[in-house]
This record gives structure tokens, sequence and C-alpha cells, in this order.
């Protein structure tokens, strides 16, 4: 876990390096005679080649995680573009709207004149990279699966703004955080191969109520939940967020219901109502946002669920 | 009018098929009670499994049961009224209005269960009074005018659905994008009594004005002459289908394809009398329903697909085939 950051890191600093040397080498005369802008080359999750400045100084953010992310290694006020969903922290209130996540508006962000745009796979990418690279604009695509992701990320924003320090020191702490969670669940010691932990909580994730939403197989937060010392009662169904049939949920006899917590979802569906989670009062509530979103406040997220499961083990 | 001879003939025929037809109903909601999900021991349930069946699995069968007949028969009546083959709720609006009632039921009024369905009736009439208005011209009803009147305002209440799923926040959005394309998901045991209610009294006023609007296809002057109320047929037409259309909006959200396929169905085999197309309707929209839904219960199991798009991947080939083969 450590190592692949750290080695992604290493690698992706080394590439900038190289990239900046080069730029500042080989310099591009533009056209209209406009300043030269030195470039560099960076990688991003796709493993698309993207050109951007050595000193990167206005970028437009299409998800809300990724706000969160800029935000955490300290280039917030780089930001000049953000979606409506972009409410964390509070200055990215401030931000000009860009449109959602899903239907940007191309003619705000080409007007923004940013040096890169951030989107998540979760965008429809295809549409709008091409319209933007037209215009000069970088295009960086982050694929976001789990913690291990989100601090890979956290280091190569630092890269890209060149706040390193932060970024890597963000995620170390974030790191240890985690461990301290899973020292205490046992969690962790079963990725992959060994199972959850042996005590493990059986949880549901319930996603929305009416129609009964829930969170599958593609889902990060099947991770989430072992890692909090649970095992998700669904991470063998596919797809991420699966319509669940309500014979299945009733059977499925969960000892803990986490609510992601919407104005439509503040209760169980009622095929729970004789469940052991509802009849020993084990329902959470858990803010929506940390639950979608592949960020440092998922570590939140983690620690919560994690003492919701075991209390006794976090007195 | 047939001869007395071929009527009697076509009567004990048309009972033989209402037989069979009753029997098919049975066996699909028999069949769908032993298909779902959960696999069901015949025998000897337990208490959860119990509640599996009497809690989710019969309730949701039942209000699809009656989300059919509502549909068919709505679209049964309305074909005859207006002699208008493509006549069905989807088509003049009547949905349309039922699903914004719904939805602003769902909006304003989320904690009371009655104000969907009494909602969705409400939009179903308006939107029918509106069609109703628009079409009547100086000249009287004239059949062109009346079905594009229903595409303005199916169309126009459309944008509005639209605008307010977007206005809405997207925990609701997700919600509604599945109940617009038809969810059973949702039946509830009193869901099942207000459909149930609903399709009775609507299907009981369709076949009191079934002769009326036997003579009306043939003609609304030559249906005055032999002294039928043309107005108040109509009235009572268009709220019957308001009433079942209402209901089964407000249940299970937008179920294409059943007012359209289902009586043209029928007809094809017993022929154009309302009096017997109306119940025949209800009982064959029933069991579509009944068999489409069982199907999204169960094809990707534990997972589940929306009733409506498999009634129109039924409905629209088949409605395809009908049309090459006429």
């Amino acid at each position: 876990m450590f190592e692949r950051g750290k080695v992604l890191g290493v690698l992706l600093l080394a590439l900038a390096v190289m990239s900046a040397c080069r730029g500042t080498a080989g310099v591009t005369t533009n056209v209209e005679s406009q300043p030269v802008v030195a470039t560099r080359v960076v990688t991003d999750d796709l493993g698309r080649a993207v050109t951007i400045p050595v000193k990167v100084t206005r970028v437009v953010s299409l998800a809300p995680n990724l706000t969160e992310n800029i935000f955490a290694v300290g280039a917030g006020d780089r930001l000049v573009g953000v979606t409506t969903f972009c409410n964390f922290p509070e200055q990215a209130k401030e931000i000009a709207k860009i449109g959602d996540t899903m239907t940007p508006n191309m003619e705000r962000i080409v007007a923004l004149k940013p040096d890169i745009v951030f989107v998540s796979t979760a965008s429809q990418i295809e549409n709008f990279t091409k319209t933007l690279t037209d215009n000069g604009i970088a295009v960086y695509v982050t694929n976001l699966m789990g913690l291990n992701d989100v601090y890979g990320n956290l280091e190569q924003l630092g890269i890209i703004f060149d706040t390193n320090d932060k970024a890597i020191d963000l995620s170390y702490a974030l790191q240890l955080r985690q461990l301290a969670v899973c020292k205490i669940t046992k969690g962790c010691l079963g990725r992959d191969k060994d199972g959850p932990a042996p005590d493990a909580v059986h949880v549901f994730i319930q996603i929305s109520k009416e129609p009964l939403f829930t969170v599958g197989k593609k889902s990060f937060l099947t991770q989430l939940i072992r890692d909090a010392g649970g095992l998700l009662v669904t991470e063998n169904i596919e797809t991420a967020y699966p319509k669940l049939s309500k014979e299945t949920a009733l059977a499925l006899n969960p000892e803990a219901i986490i609510l992601s917590d919407s104005e439509d979802n503040r209760e169980p569906n009622d095929v729970f109502k004789n469940s052991p989670a509802v009849k020993n009062g084990r329902v959470f509530k858990v803010n929506a946002d940390l639950l979608s979103r592949p960020g440092p406040r998922l570590v939140d997220a983690l620690e919560q669920i994690a003492r919701d499961l075991h209390p006794e083990k976090f007195k | 009018m047939a001869e007395p001879k071929a009527k009697i003939r076509s009567l004990s025929a048309s009972l033989r098929l209402c037989g069979l037809l009753i029997v098919l109903l049975v066996i699909t909601i028999v069949g769908a009670a032993m298909l779902g999900a959960e696999r069901l021991p015949l025998f000897d349930l337990n208490e959860q499994q119990r509640s599996i069946l009497f809690d989710i699995r019969l309730p949701r069968i039942l209000l699809g049961a009656c989300v059919g007949a509502s549909l068919a028969v709505a679209g049964a009546g309305l074909q005859s009224l207006l002699r208008n083959p493509l006549a069905e709720p989807y088509l003049l609006g009547v949905s349309n209005g039922a699903a914004l009632g719904t939805m602003l039921a769902f909006v304003f009024f989320e904690r009371l269960e009655f104000s969907r369905p009494l909602m969705a009736f409400a939009g179903a009439g308006l939107a029918t009074i509106a069609v109703y208005r628009m079409a009547k011209s100086r000249a009287g009803m004239n059949v062109e005018r009346l079905v594009l009147s229903g595409v303005i305002v199916t169309t126009f209440l459309s944008s509005i659905i639209v605008m307010l799923t977007t206005l809405l926040d997207a925990a609701k959005l997700r919600s509604f994008t599945f109940w617009l394309l038809g969810d059973l998901s949702q039946a509830t045991v009193n869901g099942v009594y207000i459909s149930l209610g609903a399709v009775i009294i609507g299907t009981i006023i369709l076949m009191s004005q079934a002769r009326a609007l036997n003579l009306m296809m043939v003609g609304e002057r030559d249906a005055f002459d032999f002294g039928v109320e043309v107005g108040r047929v109509r009235m009572l037409v268009f709220g019957a289908a308001s009433l079942v259309v209402g209901a089964a909006v407000a249940a299970s959200g937008s179920v294409g394809y059943v007012g359209l396929i289902v009586p043209h169905l029928v007809r094809l085999s017993v022929g154009s009398d309302n009096r017997l197309v109306v119940p025949f309707s209800a009982i064959a929209g029933a069991i579509f329903v009944v068999f489409a839904d069982t199907i999204a219960r169960t094809a990707i199991a534990p997972r589940e697909l929306p009733v409506g798009a498999i009634t129109a991947l039924i409905g629209a080939p088949m409605f395809i085939y009908l049309l090459r083969k006429n």
C-alpha cells in the first residue's frame, strides 16, 4: 500500500523533472506570438500523456472529490471552476460553477482559460475531451477506486501543483489513520486472499430507500467495509450500485445497516424491520458525500464506520 | 348488428375464451408467485419465507395485475370513444398528467400515502379536460384534432416533468428516473387496495357505457340519433380512464404499451363489441403485466429491471407484427 503510492510518486516526480527540463530546453514558439510557456508531461490514470505548463495556475475540477483533493494538497486557490456538487470545503462554494459533473458547460470552461481540467471517469469524458484539447486545454482523467487510489491521486496532485511536501505529508497521515483502524479491526489483514476479519459484522449499505438501491461488487465501499471490520452482505452482486430485489434484501439478515444520509434515505426500508440490525438498533447514518467521494474524507468515513461496527474496540 | 344465430355462436365462443383467460390469469399469478429472486419451498415456509411471499411478492404480483387491467381497460375505452386505434392513455396525455400529479405529491406531500393516487387522478383528469377543451371547436369534436391536442399536452407535460427532475436534488432524481420507467417494486398492501378499488369502479363504468360506445364507434351523429347522450358518455369514459390510469401511474410509474397492445389483441380474437372488449382487456392486461414483471424480477436477480422496459420490449415488436399482418 505504501510502496505503490511511493513508487508511483517517485516515478512521476522523475518524469515531471525530466519533462520540465525538456520543456524549457525545447521551447515551442507560439504562432500568435504569446509568451512562450514551458511545459511538462504527466501521465493520468488512463495512461494518457498530458502536457501541462510547468507552473499550473488555473484549473477546473469536474468532480466534487477532485475539488476536495485539490484543496487538500493546498492548491484550492488555483481552482477557477468547479461543479454545482462541489460543496466542500466551504471555500469551494465561492468558486465559479461550470454545471454538474455529467453535463458541464463547455463554453464556460473554455472562457475560464484553465491550464488543466480534472475529470473523473464517472463523467462522460469522451464527449468533451476533444473539444477541450482543441482549445488548448489539457484534460487529466482520474479513476479513483478506493483509499489506495486516493493516496496516489493526492501525491500526483502534489506533483502537478508543485505542493509535494504538503501532499505527501497528507497522504502519509491518511495512510497512518487507515492503518490505525485496520490494526484494531484486523480488517485489512484479509485484503483479497484471506477474506474479512474473523469477527466481521455483516453490513448492508442502503443508498436509497425506495426504490431500494445498495452497493455491490464494483464499489470501493466493499473494501472500505472490510477495513472497518465488516463484511458487505451484497459484495458479490454485480455492478457498483444495483437496484436490489426486496426479497433478497429481506433474506440477507444484516447485523448492521449503514444509511447513506440523504433526504430520501433517513430510515431502513420496511423489508429490514425484522433484521438483526433493526432489532438491535444497529442502524447508522453516514454523510452521503463521505461515502460517494474518493477523497481525504473517505478516511473519516472509515473511522466512523469502524467505531459504529466495533464500539467495544474503540473505547 | 350481427345476425342472431351468429351472435349466439360467438357468445358461447366468447364465454369459452373468457374462461380460458381467467384460467390463464390464475396460472400466471400462481407461476409468478413461485418465481422470484429468492427460492421458496412449496410447503412449510418459515417466518422469513412467509414474509417474502406475503409481504413482498404477492402484493407486487397483485398490484401488477391491477395496473395491467387498468391500463388495458383505459386503452380499450379511449380507442372506442375516439374511434382511433392509436388512442391510448400515453398518447392522450392522461398518463403524463397522472405522472406529473404523482411527482408533485411526492415533492410536496411526501408523508401522505394517499396524496399520490389522489394527485395522480387530479393530474390525469386535468390533462384529459385540457385535451378535450383544446380539441373542441365550434364545429364540434374532431378526432384528428383530439389526437393532436393529446400529443401537444403529452409533450408539454413531459417537458415539465423533465424540468422538475432536473431541479430536484440528485437523490430524488435517481428514484424518479427509475419510477418514470415503470417500477412495481414499491408495492404495498394499501397500494393494492387502492388500485383494485379504482380498477373495479373504472371497469364497471366503462362496461356500463359499452353499448353506447358500440354505437358511437359507428359515428357520433348516428349514436346521437339512437338516443345516446354523447357528451355524457364521453365524460364518463374520460373520467373512468383518468381514475384507473391515475391509480396505476401513482402505483407504478409509466408502464407503456399495455393500453395499446392488449385491446388490439383482444379485438383480434373477439371482435369489436365493447361489452366483451372491456372485460377481456382487463384480464389480458393483468396477465401481460404480471408476466412482464416476473421477467423484470427474475431475469438478472438479485438485481431488478424496470417493468416498463419489459412491456415495451415485448409490446413494440408485437405491435409492428400486428401492423404488418393487418
